[in-house]
C-alpha cells in the first residue's frame, strides 16, 4: 500500500515492503533495500540500510516524527490519505490572509464587512523587529479578522478572511 | 574568596544568560533570586535560582520591562544588589538610577556611562573629541531644518539609525539617495515604536565592513583593561551569528592599536564595569561604531581564551573592588568559536519558529561549553527574542575551533522546533569563513548558505519515518513474505 510523507510542504510517496530479511523501501525515484531498524529505548535507534548503521534519534508526536541522523534533523509529517484530501478541498473554497511568518498584529487597517481588491493592506504586523504589510490576496470582502492589535500567532495562522463578492 | 557587602543577587533577566550569571553566583557562594513572568514558570533559570519571585505584564517583555516590580522584588529577596543581565533593562539609565535609589548595588557601569554611550549621538561626539575615529555622519538635532541636506551631503551608501536604538532595530541602508525620504519616514515610525524617540541620524555606510570589538573591564579606582577583541563579522541584518577570538583580520600591531583605543575610551568615559567597544574594520582602518554597557550574549568566547569569569569580575567591580590583575596578566590562549542556536528558518528568511522541544541533547567533550537556559517540554514561542542556546568551542588552533564546533553543532540534539542548526554546520564549514574571508554583509552576498539542504539524505530520512510509523509498517507486514517477494520481483 502506497504511503506519503510530507516535508517542508513537499510530499514524498513511498511503498515498504516486507521482505526475507527486513524491509524494502519503493520511492518514486528508486528502491531502498535492505533496511531494518532496532529500538534503543528513549528515542534511540539505529537505522541499517543497504549494510550501513546509523544512529538515529526520534520523537514520534502525533503524525509528526522528528529525526535526528547525520547531523541533520527534519519533521516529516506522516499524511493520512483520506484527511489529506479533505483538507485540500477545504482550502480551495476560501479566501484568506495566512501569516508567511509567526508575530504581532501592530495595526489593522480594515474592518469587517469592507470591500478590497487584491493588493490592498490589510493590516501590519511585526516579526523579526520588522514590519510587514499583509496583503489581500484577491477582491473580495473582509469576513472575519482573527486577531487584535497586539495578539500574537504563529505561522501559517488565519489572519483575514474574505468572501468573495457577490455572494 | 573576597568578602563581598551583600549575600544575594537578583537578575532581571531570563533565559541563558541567567542560567549563566546563577552558575557565577554558585561559585562565589551567593545566593541567586530571579523575577519571572508567569511564560517562563518552568524553565531552568527559574528551577535554578534559590529565590524566584513572579512578576507581570500586559505582554511577558513588558513585566521584564517594569523597574518598580522588579525593584520591589529585589527587597522582597532581601537581595544587596541586581545584575541586569543583556537586553530588557541592562541598558536603561533610569533603572541604574532607579536601582542605586533603592540601595541596591548595581551591577554594571555608573548611570552616568550609561546614559553617555546610550545615546548614540553623544557618545560619538564624546569619541571624536577624545580623538578617536569616527564614521562621517549627519545628527538630525543638531538641526532637524537641514538634516536631509546634511544626510545627502554624507553620500552614499548611508546608514539610517535611531539615536536612542539599538540591536539593529530601525536601522536601514539607503544605496539610492532618492529613496533617502522614504527610509526616514520608515525609520522614524519605527524607532518612535521601539524606543519611544523618533530622533534618528544617518552615516555612512561602510560596504564590507568586519564587526570588531574589544571587551573592556574598568574598577572604580579608575583602572582599565581590555582582554582583547572579538570578531562577529558573520551577521544577518545586524544580528550576529558566529563570533569568535582572535579575529582573523587583524595583524598583532593592528590588535594592539584597536584594543588600546577602546581601553583609552573607556578610561575617557570614567568606565567601571564589564563593557564592550564596538568598531567596524574597512580592512585599512577602523571607526568607532558603540559602547555596549552591559555583558554581551558573546561574552563567553572571550572567557575561554583569557579564562577570566566576566560575571565574577562584574561583580566585584560594582562591590568597589580592585581589579585583581593587570593588563599584563591577561593573554590569549588558543581560539574560541561561538554560535547562536535559534528557533528560525534561515530558508524563509529567518523566519522565526515555534514548537515545543521534544528532545534535547547537547553534545559534549573537551573545550567545548554550552551557554542554555532551555529544557525539554519547553516550549518556544516569538514572546521573546529566538536565541535558544550558545554552543561555545575552544582548540588551539582558529581551523580546529571551526571544525570542532562545526562538530558539535551537528551533534546537538533538539527535536519538536525548527532551529538554525544545519546553517549553523554549513556556515563554520565555508570556504570563505575558513579562510577569514568574512565581512557583514557575507550573508547577503552569499544567500545560497541560507538555503537549506532539504535534499541531502531524503531517502535515509523517509527510510526511517516509514519503519518507525505504524501504519506504513503494519500494512507492509500484513503482505506475507512470499507475495512481497514476488511483488517486488514483479516490478
Amino acid at each position: 500500500m502506497k504511503h506519503c510523507f510530507e516535508i517542508d510542504g513537499i510530499d514524498y510517496p513511498l511503498w515498504l515492503v516486507r521482505c526475507k530479511d527486513g524491509y524494502r523501501l519503493r520511492l518514486d525515484n528508486g528502491v531502498i533495500a535492505l533496511l531494518s531498524f532496532s529500538h534503543q529505548g528513549e528515542g534511540r535507534g539505529t537505522l541499517t540500510i543497504a549494510g550501513e548503521r546509523e544512529p538515529v534519534r526520534f520523537v514520534i508526536d502525533g503524525e509528526t516524527i522528528h529525526l535526528h541522523m547525520r547531523g541533520l534533523t527534519r519533521s516529516l509529517r506522516y499524511r493520512d490519505p483520506m484527511r489529506a484530501l479533505a483538507s485540500a478541498s477545504r482550502e480551495a473554497n476560501h479566501l484568506m490572509a495566512r501569516a508567511p511568518i509567526p508575530g504581532i498584529v501592530v495595526s489593522i487597517t480594515i474592518s469587517p464587512e469592507q470591500s478590497v481588491s487584491a493588493g490592498t493592506p490589510l493590516m501590519t504586523i511585526e516579526s523579526m523587529k520588522l514590519e510587514t504589510t499583509i496583503r489581500a490576496p484577491r477582491d473580495g470582502v473582509v469576513s472575519r479578522i482573527h486577531f487584535k492589535e497586539g495578539e500574537s500567532f504563529e505561522r501559517d495562522a488565519l489572519l483575514v478572511s474574505l468572501l468573495e463578492e457577490g455572494i | 574568596m573576597k568578602q563581598l557587602p551583600f549575600d544575594t543577587v537578583l537578575i532581571a533577566n531570563r533565559g541563558e544568560i541567567a542560567v549563566r550569571i546563577i552558575k557565577t553566583l554558585r561559585k562565589l557562594g551567593l545566593r541567586s533570586a530571579i523575577v519571572y513572568h508567569e511564560v517562563d514558570a518552568g524553565t531552568l533559570a527559574v528551577s535554578m535560582a534559590d529565590i524566584a519571585i513572579a512578576i507581570s505584564g500586559r505582554t511577558p517583555i513588558a513585566a521584564y520591562l517594569d523597574i518598580a516590580q522588579i525593584i520591589a522584588a529585589t527587597h522582597k529577596a532581601r537581595a544587596g544588589a541586581l545584575h541586569p543581565g543583556y537586553g530588557f533593562l541592562s541598558e536603561n539609565v533610569e533603572f541604574a538610577r532607579e536601582v542605586m535609589k533603592a540601595g541596591i548595588t548595581f551591577v554594571g557601569p555608573a548611570p552616568e556611562s550609561i546614559a553617555l554611550m546610550g545615546d548614540k549621538i553623544r557618545a560619538r561626539n564624546f569619541v571624536q573629541r577624545n580623538g578617536f575615529p569616527v564614521v562621517p555622519s549627519a545628527v538630525e538635532e543638531d538641526d532637524p531644518g537641514t538634516f536631509l541636506s546634511r544626510a545627502r551631503a554624507v553620500g552614499a551608501p548611508l546608514l539610517v539609525k535611531p539615536s536612542a536604538g539599538g540591536g539593529g532595530k530601525g536601522m536601514r541602508i539607503v544605496r539610492d539617495l532618492d529613496s533617502l525620504e522614504d527610509a526616514i519616514a520608515q525609520a522614524r515610525s519605527e524607532a518612535q515604536r521601539y524606543f519611544g524617540d523618533g530622533r534618528l541620524y544617518v552615516e555612512r555606510y561602510v560596504e564590507r565592513p568586519r564587526h570588531l570589538e574589544v571587551q573592556v573591564l574598568g574598577d572604580t579606582f579608575g583602572h582599565v583593561v581590555h582582554l582583547f577583541e572579538r570578531e562577529c563579522s558573520v551577521q544577518r541584518r545586524f544580528q550576529k551569528i558566529i563570533e569568535e577570538t582572535p579575529s582573523p583580520s587583524l595583524s598583532s600591531e593592528m590588535r594592539q592599536r584597536l584594543c588600546n583605543a577602546a581601553v583609552g575610551i573607556a578610561r575617557a568615559a570614567d568606565y567601571r564595569n564589564a563593557g564592550t567597544v564596538e568598531f567596524i574594520f574597512d580592512g585599512v582602518d577602523f571607526y568607532f561604531l558603540e559602547m555596549n554597557t552591559r555583558l554581551q550574549v558573546e561574552h563567553a568566547v572571550t572567557e575561554m581564551i583569557t579564562g577570566i569569569d566576566l560575571v565574577a569580575e562584574q561583580i566585584y567591580a560594582a562591590a568597589g573592588f580592585r581589579l585583581g590583575f593587570a593588563q599584563s596578566d591577561i593573554v590569549q590562549k588558543g581560539h574560541a568559536i561561538e554560535v547562536r542556536l535559534c528557533a528560525e528558518a534561515p530558508e524563509r528568511g529567518y523566519a522565526p519558529t515555534t514548537g515545543r522541544i521534544l528532545m534535547l541533547d547537547y553534545p559534549e567533550g573537551d573545550g567545548v561549553r554550552i551557554d542554555s537556559g532551555i529544557l525539554e517540554g519547553q516550549r518556544v514561542t516569538t514572546a521573546f527574542d529566538p536565541l535558544l542556546a550558545k554552543i561555545i568551542v575552544h582548540s588551539p588552533t582558529r581551523i580546529e575551533t571551526a571544525q570542532k564546533a562545526c562538530r558539535a553543532i551537528r551533534e546537538l540534539v533538539l527535536l519538536g522546533c525548527e532551529t538554525n542548526a544545519s546553517f549553523l554546520a554549513r556556515m563554520l564549514a565555508d570556504d570563505g569563513f575558513l579562510r577569514g574571508q568574512v565581512h557583514t554583509g557575507y550573508l547577503d552576498e552569499n544567500p545560497s548558505l541560507a538555503e537549506g539542504d532539504s535534499g541531502s539524505a531524503l531517502p535515509a530520512f523517509l527510510a526511517a519515518a516509514a519503519l518507525l510509523t505504524r501504519p506504513v509498517r503494519d500494512s507492509a507486514d500484513a503482505v506475507p513474505e512470499l507475495h512481497a517477494a514476488l511483488g517486488s520481483w514483479r516490478n
